[in-house]
């Protein structure tokens, strides 16, 4: 599954996988901490290396106080509250 | 896949009212879109208040994106406009000659008050030197498939055609070797998340 993670990332995969990959990569917490960490990569190979540290989640609660529908299913953040 | 259709999907999901393909898009660009308004915004609060805006500008504008453009070009234009608009606002703001714009976006870190924080820094030195040590140590082809994409901005089809292999193999290879340096990366990251990731 961590294949098609990293093809979802990148928009290789095809329409019809991308909502199945999408519900199975934010159940899974090892799935989502892959998505981030595949972005950083190549983030980081693009030298922009900053770790997330909250950035994204920040970005989802503001969004959700200007009311906006936000499930945080990818909120990187959220992968560490899962896990307690 | 090309430029304009590589979001295309996960977009239609999002105008669709899926709240998870807007949110995998978020994760995806706002480090880019970050260094892309520390260009314009100087203090690093500002910047990452910019990008907000952008992400909620973006979202309130969804329905109106057509895909005509790439995605991640959409984007980009949105949070220039945002960032312009923070200076108009803010024209104290604006960046002075001596202060070369690409200089700024490299040394911005999301997240990171005027008072910069040294573990942090710390921190994202270790990613770019993890990063590149395992790419050092990757197998060649794995390496190569990734720094076309990533680096080059190649796409698949590209690569395969530059490479002379199926576009099968350029998914698995680029896959191998992201693969190859998450593992080398979580110890990286494991402090960092037991605080806040």
């Amino acid at each position: 599954m961590s294949l098609k993670v990293s093809l979802l990332l990148d928009g290789e995969l095809a329409p019809a996988e991308v909502k199945a990959a999408l519900e199975e990569t934010a159940s899974d917490s090892r799935l989502r901490d892959r998505y981030t960490i595949y972005g950083l990569v190549g983030d980081a190979l693009r030298g922009n290396s900053t770790p997330d540290d909250g950035f994204s989640a920040r970005i989802f609660e503001r969004m959700q106080r200007e009311g906006a529908r936000i499930e945080r299913g990818f909120d990187p953040l959220s992968v560490m509250k899962n896990e307690g | 896949m090309a430029e304009t259709i590589k979001d295309l999907e996960l977009v239609r999901l999002a105008q669709a009212g899926d709240a998870k393909a807007f949110e995998a898009l978020v994760v995806k660009y706002q480090r880019r879109i970050a260094r892309h308004v520390a260009r314009y915004v100087k203090a690093a609060g500002d910047v990452e208040d910019v990008v907000q805006e952008t992400f909620i500008r973006a979202y309130r504008g969804l329905a109106a994106f057509r895909g005509d453009s790439a995605f991640y070009s959409w984007l980009y234009r949105i949070a220039t406009n945002t960032a312009l608009n923070h200076l108009q606002r803010h024209p104290g703001d604006v960046l002075l000659g001596d202060d070369a714009p690409e200089e700024r976006a490299d040394a911005f870190e999301p997240g990171i008050s005027d008072a910069e924080d040294p573990e942090r820094m710390l921190m994202a030195k270790q990613i770019a030197e993890t990063v590149q040590r395992a790419l050092a140590k990757l197998q060649p082809e794995l390496a190569e498939a990734l720094t076309l994409y990533e680096v080059e901005g190649k796409a698949y089809a590209e690569i395969a055609d530059m490479l002379g292999i199926p576009i099968g193999t350029v998914r698995t290879r680029i896959f191998r070797a992201r693969e190859f340096i998450a593992k080398r990366l979580e110890p990286v990251l494991e402090p960092q998340r037991k605080v806040r990731w």
